[in-house]
């Protein structure tokens, strides 16, 4: 009972070590089909390390052909916080980027 | 509910904001050239004599230029994001609200009397005043709601200015402190001037 409860809940994806804080690598991948389990070390692609609602927030303004003016209409946000969040997911992303550097 | 109080400028900003906070500042020269209420510098409340009507009008849009002006030159030099006049602009128009209803204050009689009675009684200036109990309770609310009227409008026009020009933490509070200050002193001479003007 207690597994099914795991498998529907939105897990959230682990991005840094609980133990030491360093950044997580892929070390399997995991096909539910035919039950292949390939091994390696991958890298987590750059938009896989931030946080849900800001993968949404691409995903909305890429969607809004990158126009702040009809995410904030969608939103129903004032352009300034719109271009607020942006500034602040960019700002993220180039941490990131340099972390990774 | 308390964020669209405190900073509506999450959901309203731009031409709408601008539009909306033109007429707010009209509404309040209005009222404040009928109940003889006047704005001598950003936050100050005060009664006065009757004036020309565009004393009040000039005092209320020189009080909203001076400090936006003021908040978008350190925008543009301070913030990372690409800061529109018209948010800046518009944002402060519509964080003068609280001074709409502050200019209804001067309608009435009891603050007057008891400014009148302070005079007298501590200064020994103009004329003893009769001030009954109610003119004195009366007087004291209304002091106290201008005192709150006046924390909302700057908590407001700061608010308007963090999200506008997207400057966050102490550098916000610093650069918008020395805004307002500057914004006192200039609007403060400014009316001065009118006051020569008009009186």
């Amino acid at each position: 009972m207690s597994k099914i409860w795991i498998d529907n809940m939105d897990k959230k994806l682990p991005i840094f070590c609980p133990s030491c804080g360093s950044g997580l690598k892929v070390n399997s991948l995991y096909c539910d089909s035919c039950q292949t389990t390939i091994s390696g070390l991958f890298e987590l692609p750059l938009l896989l390390k931030l946080e849900q609602k800001e993968q949404d927030f691409i995903i909305d303004f890429v969607k809004c052909s990158g126009s702040l003016k009809i995410m904030a209409e969608k939103l129903k946000l004032s352009y300034p916080t719109v271009r607020n969040m942006l500034d602040d997911l960019i700002s993220k992303i180039e941490d990131l980027q340099n972390h990774k550097q | 509910m308390k964020d669209k109080i405190i900073n509506p400028f999450k959901y309203v900003a731009g031409v709408t904001s601008f539009i909306t906070g033109i007429i707010i500042i009209s509404a309040t020269a209005i009222t404040g050239y009928f109940s003889k209420t006047h704005f001598p510098d950003i936050i100050s409340v005060k009664t006065c004599p009757g004036f020309s009507i565009w004393y009040f009008f000039l005092q209320g849009f020189s009080n909203w230029i001076v400090l936006s002006l003021i908040l978008y030159l350190i925008a543009v030099i301070f913030s990372k994001s690409s800061v529109r006049a018209v948010d800046i602009f518009g944002t402060q128009a519509v964080a003068r609200f609280p001074y709409l209803i502050a200019s209804f204050i001067g309608f009435s009689d009891s603050i007057n009397k008891f400014g009148q009675y302070i005079l007298w009684t501590y200064m020994q200036n103009g004329a003893p005043v009769d001030l009954s109990a109610p003119d004195v309770v009366i007087a004291i609310i209304l002091m106290v709601l201008t005192l709150a009227l006046t924390i909302w409008l700057v908590i407001l026009m700061f608010n308007a200015f963090r999200v506008s020009a997207n400057i966050k933490g102490s550098k916000s509070i610093v650069l918008f402190i020395v805004a307002f200050i500057s914004s006192i002193v200039i609007t403060h001479y400014i009316s001065n001037f009118l006051i020569f003007k008009f009186s």
